[in-house]
């Protein structure tokens, strides 16, 4: 276990020295400042309009730092040499990539700390009337860093087996499809028109890709009369779903990775 | 510690079945349930995929918002046409857009008409249908209960079964402002629950009260007495049309505003002057002014077609393209000394108006319940007072004495084509008793005290107006 932590603190040590991932979190922490002038989009909806852009703010850095931080995480060590020194200790192959795993999630989680942290802060002071949502509000980014989670070992799973660019898109497309396919699955179930084949191949894409969209709970923390019904029992199935798919894409990268020559 | 594979993989299929599992049977739906339907479809029904992309990315409320400005410019422009669809993509995108699902509804049952200013009331099914999507998609609010509401009060105005059922719904929301909850007593008088507009008037007056006891402003004065002036009206007007009578079974006995009936005296002809331009004229008994017979001429096979109306609700969907092979025209017939005489031009808008079917109906129709008080005070709340030898119908409203006659006509005739072609043949429809006027020209001028008996360039032939008062004349001299 203290091998695990040791790469993980390693791991986030590196992140935060990254310029790049660096760069995204300004850019992404500016966006949040200026959002308030989104608001006269809606004359009566201000408060909806706000912690929309926000959210959707957070979520994109946050899939783009995920991606850019862990498609390089392994073949980087692999590129400069750094991994026979660490191999050559007593650290084995599963511990590497577990230790490189959770270093990656502690820096994302602080990094989205600080983009939520930099929201919360806009909200209070451009929405006085609606400073008692912002707990509720908070459970929109604590989904969020579930979803990247998730993603962060789709990528790594892809990072023992390709390379960074083509991960990137791996990645990033995997992750679309994934965000968009729960509602298209839906249009596709419901159409009796179509084939059954389609159908078949549509439910296949709905079991195969890991569903990000279902960790969006944005539309019931905007707008009023809506509610998850059994909120923390759907929370908790999340993040049981995401821990199963995690648990997957490890497991599969430690397979790859063991076989791997370095 | 080394690890095995095979348990490794053990564990990583499980892992993925649960997940599957977990997904496509809990997880999934739950989350699909958090969001609001188009009616006839899901959210994403008709999105292009880039829609798509930004609507589920997180940002449909800044893209509807964006996409709102750019509608509120087509309005200034008065490209109406382009607004549609935006309204449609907008409640896609954010069905929590409630300032777009009542300007949508407006702008579909108002905004498209024809070159003199009539409705092209084929949108308003789906007008309906936004307002019925909109309150199920925002039911926390009043405010889509009461647009739907007055949709039907105010621009079908008939059918106000519909208004109080959407009024009612508005009612039992928290949000519900004072002011508006009046209107529900005023949909329930047109119903026919003449008690129940009692009943609320009392309660809300009641209500009025205590609110101005308990903070002495303006407002909660003004409120009070609005209240306790309508109810006085209501109360009065029950009284002199004999409505507490009825209830009593004394009817009989008492002089009331409302005995005897008076008869109208209906008639009217339809005079197809050009290829679809109808002179339609006709009598009308009713000396005071404020009288509007309904026209509404239609294809005899309109779909969901009721006497004077059509099935309003019929749309279980919002189709922003009605059909444009089906022909409604309703006009509102005003009357003037106990005429109307009204030249109608259909041939300046053929897609509005495309006569594809051989057969049409001209139908006229008068319902009591829609008048104005000072009409209904003789005609009553229900018809009570008002008859017609030829055209009296009680049986199209329940409940209701309403005047409806109906005349046909065909194709050619509207087109002036055939037989009718080359005024070889002028097509003429008319009731039975109908009988040409004589003089009357002169009578076209409203025969009423006001500023226009003033004017120069009154028509020197002016009949003899012995039941009119002497008209008020602004004083010549400057001395006074």
């Amino acid at each position: 276990m203290n091998v695990i932590l040791s790469i993980a603190k390693t791991t986030v040590g590196e992140a935060i020295r990254r310029r790049v991932l660096l760069v995204i979190l300004l850019i992404g922490v500016l966006f949040l400042v200026i959002a308030p002038g989104l608001q006269t989009l809606s004359a009566r909806q201000n408060f909806a309009v706000l912690t929309s852009f926000a959210l959707g703010i957070i979520q994109l850095t946050s899939a783009v730092i995920a991606i850019v931080l862990t498609v390089y995480m392994i073949p980087n060590e692999i590129e400069r040499r750094t991994i026979y020194t660490i191999l050559s200790k007593p650290v084995q192959r599963w511990q590497f990539i577990l230790g490189k795993y959770f270093g990656a999630i502690a820096a994302l989680a602080m990094m989205m700390a600080l983009m939520s942290v930099a929201f919360f802060a806009v909200f209070y002071i451009v929405q006085p009337e609606a400073r008692s949502q912002i707990g509720n509000i908070a459970k929109g980014p604590m989904m969020f860093f579930v979803q990247m989670s998730l993603l962060a070992a789709v990528a790594m799973l892809f990072s023992t087996f390709v390379a960074p660019i083509v991960n990137m898109f791996l990645s990033g497309g995997v992750y679309l499809v994934g965000t968009l396919f729960n509602a298209v699955f839906q249009t596709i179930s419901e159409n009796d028109q179509l084939p059954g084949l389609v159908k078949g191949a549509a439910g296949v894409i709905y079991t195969v890709v890991p569903n990000f969209g279902q960790f969006n709970i944005s539309n019931p923390l905007i707008n009023p009369g809506t509610e998850i019904k059994g909120e923390t029992l759907f929370f908790v199935q999340l993040a049981g779903y995401a821990i199963l798919y995690i648990t997957v894409a490890l497991i599969i990268a430690v397979i790859v990775f063991d076989r791997r020559e370095v | 510690m080394k690890l095995k594979r095979t348990p490794l993989i053990a564990t990583a299929v499980s892992a993925f079945l649960g997940a599957g599992l977990l997904n496509t049977l809990v997880t999934g739906p739950h989350y699909m349930d958090q969001y609001p339907r188009a009616l006839g479809g899901n959210a994403t029904e008709n999105l292009s995929p880039d829609q798509l992309l930004v609507t589920i990315a997180g940002f449909r409320e800044m893209v509807a918002g964006i996409l709102w400005v750019r509608a509120d410019s087509f309005f200034e422009e008065g490209n109406y046409d382009a607004i549609l669809p935006i309204i449609r993509l907008v409640t896609w995108l954010d069905p929590r857009q409630l300032d777009v699902y009542a300007t949508g509804m407006w702008h579909m049952a108002y905004n498209f008409t024809d070159e003199e200013s009539r409705s092209d009331r084929r949108y308003i099914p789906s007008a309906v249908a936004l307002g019925r999507e909109g309150s199920q998609n925002n039911d926390y609010t009043y405010e889509l209960f009461f647009e739907t509401g007055w949709l039907f009060y105010h621009k079908i105005d008939d059918d106000y079964g519909q208004a109080v059922k959407w009024w009612e719904a508005a009612h039992t929301k928290k949000d519900m402002q004072t002011a508006r909850r009046n209107i529900l007593a005023m949909a329930y008088m047109r119903n026919g629950q003449l008690n129940d507009t009692t009943r609320l008037y009392r309660d809300l007056l009641t209500e009025a009260e205590e609110a101005f006891e308990g903070d002495n402003v303006f407002t909660n004065r003004q409120n009070r007495d609005t209240l306790e002036s309508n109810y006085d009206n209501h109360l009065m007007r029950m009284v002199q049309r004999g409505n507490f009578a009825q209830e009593r079974g004394d009817f009989d006995q008492g002089l009331y505003d409302t005995k005897p009936p008076f008869d109208v005296r209906f008639s009217a002809r339809v005079t197809v002057t050009d290829s679809k331009v109808l002179q339609v004229e006709g009598t009308w008994g009713v000396q005071p002014v404020g009288s509007r017979i309904r026209m509404v001429l239609r294809d005899k096979d309109f779909p969901n077609a009721l006497p004077a109306q059509m099935v309003w609700d019929q749309a279980d969907r919002v189709d922003l393209d009605p059909p444009k092979d089906i022909t409604w025209v309703q006009d509102g017939l005003f009357v003037r000394n106990q005429r109307f005489n009204r030249r109608i031009d259909l041939s300046r808008d053929p897609t509005m108006y495309p006569f594809r079917s051989e057969n049409y109906i001209i139908e006229f129709y008068y319902n009591p319940r829609s008048a104005p008080p000072h009409i209904q005070d003789k005609f009553g709340f229900n018809g009570e007072g008002m008859t017609d030898q030829n055209f009296l119908n009680t049986e199209i409203r329940p409940g209701t004495r309403v005047l409806y006659a109906t005349l046909e006509i065909t194709r050619d005739q509207l087109l002036r084509r055939g037989q009718y072609a080359l005024d070889r043949e002028t097509p003429i429809v008319q009731t039975k008793n109908f009988v040409a006027p004589s003089g009357a020209a002169v009578n076209d001028v409203l025969e009423v005290p006001g500023i226009r008996s003033a004017q120069p360039e009154q028509p020197q032939a002016r009949p003899e107006r012995p039941r009119i008062p002497p008209t008020r004349t602004a004083p010549t001299s400057t001395g006074r």
